[in-house]
């Protein structure tokens, strides 16, 4: 084999899968970020925090398409108006079904979760209906296209947008008061409550911004994937979001950023590289493998601190 | 002694006459829904996955209910039970009867599985690694081509004597009456009251010398058993396996048919079954000859009812009314088992404690 043709196939095997896995990990360390979040503040994990995207998706393209007796909004600010509904949808989980039950065991926050994830994707289908249905690309065109790899531009707002909200995340928790809070409340809820932080208000807050964390995820993953139907964005990014947090140290931001881009990229290469004969849903039985091995042989993640 | 001699009292009625309209209120509630119903052809295989639900329904309850731990992976459990039963019926030609063996035994070797590795993994993140179990087994194990028939699905033909849905249901019924009197001798026994001590708390239980790993492994190995079981015969009922329907919402669902059921009630459980297997029919049935018809037309409700109704009743259950349905009919059930005839609620006596046990409790 000569040195080209070689090189042709490690771009085809190895170099393409990567670059999709680094798209589509980025939007799964958003999606992690999220959950990192609600877990350092509420100790829980969100099982509607993909959904919580799709809520945005559909609700941008509600305003986008003008349905119903909807206006026919411009773009951006239809992307805008998603974003708030994510954010809107989950402070309302928060007060309705998160805040009755601060007393409660987790586990039962947890199944909480769930059924807001199942309530959020009927109203979906009774707004849209079952069948997918297309969801253009905000930004259209490529940044690179060679041979067999390509990154759509929407791919690189993927990739900008995790850098940019993880630069933002990090000065917001280690500079501002309501930052610095949210670390206090997640670490001693009584002891901040004493020095005068409201741990409810502290609660909202935290999912207000998984709510826009997904929000974002959630239009920017149904725009690069064209296609979108309700509760297909569970389906597809849930389990490797909740893999990414967990990889990372399920208490780590940085750790959740890594971590998707990290789990983004092995499910892409073992979805191209090993044939749907020998071994169906390769990516999943890999997303499986790595989630156990994590939590038996390093439970507190790549950069956890705590378990 | 005194104290003894009133709970006696209060739970027999006071003359054997308190026992006829009791009686006859038992007999019309048994011949609606276990003659009645599931004679109508029509309703038959309703009622079958009304029976089916419900042994999954007590296969989640001994892990969340009595141990509390919350698995997301049944749909997997119940899906190699499937598989495996019609795999061994149609391609190793195994007797009938066998099938709900092997599918047991599989359930119960996958169970094992699991469980050795959520001894070291509890709580929040056993229900991670559950569901990740379970997605991945509908996405890989369910596709492989010499299970699933090269992804056309394994055929699951009943035996002849079995082809009525009524005697199907009947049949679906005797393993629930199986699993029932399971369930029922497993709180009798040392090993019930151990994982009953473990969902209080676990270190407690653990210094009155229950060995908590062993006893949670028995859990999910017994739990996983049931599900094995339960999903044979879904093979049977559907009577094609197939990876679609297999997924992480029927896992949901049977969180779903739990909790709202009522964790810890046995009767609870039973009935979330009925509802949720019977729920889809009833709302397409009314909806589409009624609100579509005369009302307005609106043909994606129906889809999504059921998730719907079923996740506003989980979160009512878990957010107000923690008992589900189990403690919402426990005056009735009171009454019908010779107690008297109250709203009020009393939790002292033996298993009824476990009755009012709840997913906060």
């Amino acid at each position: 084999m000569s040195a080209a043709a070689g090189a042709d196939l490690v771009a085809l095997e190895v170099m393409a899968p990567a670059v999709t896995g680094l798209v589509q990990g980025s939007v799964y360390g958003l999606l992690g970020l999220g959950l990192v979040l609600l877990y350092k503040s509420n100790r829980i994990f969100n099982f509607a925090q993909a959904e919580f995207g799709g809520v945005a998706a559909f609700t941008w393209i509600f305003f986008d398409t003008g349905k119903g007796f909807l206006p026919d909004t411009p773009t951006p600010v239809a992307v805008v108006i998603g974003i708030l509904m994510a954010v809107v949808v989950a402070l309302i989980t928060e007060r309705l079904v998160v805040r009755p039950l601060f007393n409660a065991p987790k586990i039962t926050v947890v199944v909480a979760t769930a059924g807001v994830l199942l309530l959020l994707i009927a109203v979906e289908g009774f707004l849209y209906g079952g069948e997918a249905g297309s969801f253009p690309a905000i930004f259209s065109g490529d940044a690179i296209n060679e041979g067999a790899i390509r990154v759509t531009n929407q791919g690189l707002a993927i990739i900008v947008a995790l850098l940019v909200l993880a630069v933002a995340s990090a000065l917001f928790f280690s500079r501002s008061r309501y930052g610095t809070a949210i670390l206090a409340v997640s670490q001693e809820a009584t002891a901040s409550r004493l020095v005068g932080i409201s741990v409810e208000r502290i609660s909202a807050l935290t999912w207000g911004l998984a709510g826009f964390l997904a929000g974002v995820a959630g239009i920017l993953l149904a725009g690069s994937i064209g296609l979108a139907a309700p509760g297909s964005l569970t389906g597809l990014a849930l389990v490797p979001a909740f893999t990414a947090a967990v990889f990372g140290g399920v208490t780590s931001m940085p750790g959740a950023l890594l971590g998707g881009v990290v789990i983004g990229v092995i499910e892409s290469l073992a979805t191209a590289n090993i044939p749907k004969e020998d071994l169906p849903g390769s990516g999943q039985v890999v997303l499986f493998v790595a989630l156990l091995l994590v939590l038996l042989v390093r439970p507190s993640g790549l950069l956890g601190k705590e378990t | 002694m005194a104290v003894l001699e009133a709970t006696q009292t209060r739970a027999l009625p006071r003359t054997m006459l308190g026992w006829v309209p009791r009686l006859a209120v038992m007999a019309g509630l048994a011949y609606l829904l276990l003659v009645r119903m599931p004679l109508d052809e029509k309703f038959a295989p309703i009622y079958a996955d009304a029976a089916i639900y419900a042994i999954v329904g007590l296969s989640l309850n001994i892990v969340l209910g009595y141990t509390g731990q919350l698995s997301l992976g049944h749909n997997g459990f119940f899906g190699i039970g499937a598989f495996s039963a019609a795999y061994a019926l149609t391609v190793r030609e195994v007797p009938f009867a066998l099938t709900f063996v092997i599918a047991g035994a599989c359930g119960a070797l996958f169970a094992l599985v699991m469980g050795v590795v959520a001894l070291r993994i509890t709580g929040l993140y056993l229900a991670l690694i559950t569901l990740v179990f379970g997605i991945t087994l509908e996405n890989s194990l369910f596709e492989v081509s010499w299970l699933t028939n090269s992804g056309a699905g394994q055929p699951a033909n009943r035996p002849e004597w079995l082809y009525s849905d009524t005697r199907f249901f009947y049949f679906c019924l005797a393993f629930l009456a199986v699993a029932v009197y399971l369930d029922f001798m497993l709180l009798r026994t040392k090993s019930g009251r151990a994982l009953l001590a473990l969902k209080e708390n676990e270190r407690v239980a653990e210094a009155f010398g229950i060995n908590v790993t062993a006893f949670k492994l028995l859990a999910f190995v017994l739990s996983g058993t049931l599900a094995g079981v339960a999903g044979a015969l879904f093979a049977y009922r559907i009577g094609i396996v197939t990876a679609s329907g297999l997924g992480f919402n029927l896992a949901l669902l049977f969180v779903l048919l739990t909790v709202v059921g009522g964790l810890g009630s046995r009767v609870g459980v039973m009935l979330g079954g009925l509802l949720f297997a019977s729920l889809d029919y009833v709302l397409h049935e009314t909806w589409a000859h009624h609100v579509n018809d005369f009302v307005f037309r609106w043909d994606s409700a129906p889809q999504f009812a059921v998730g719907f109704l079923g996740a506003l009743g989980l979160l009512l259950t878990i957010v107000k009314y923690p008992g589900g349905i189990g403690q919402q009919i426990r005056p009735i059930t009171r009454w019908l088992a010779g107690g008297p005839f109250t709203l009020h609620d009393d939790r002292d006596s033996g298993p009824a404690a476990v009755e009012g046990s709840s997913v906060r409790a």
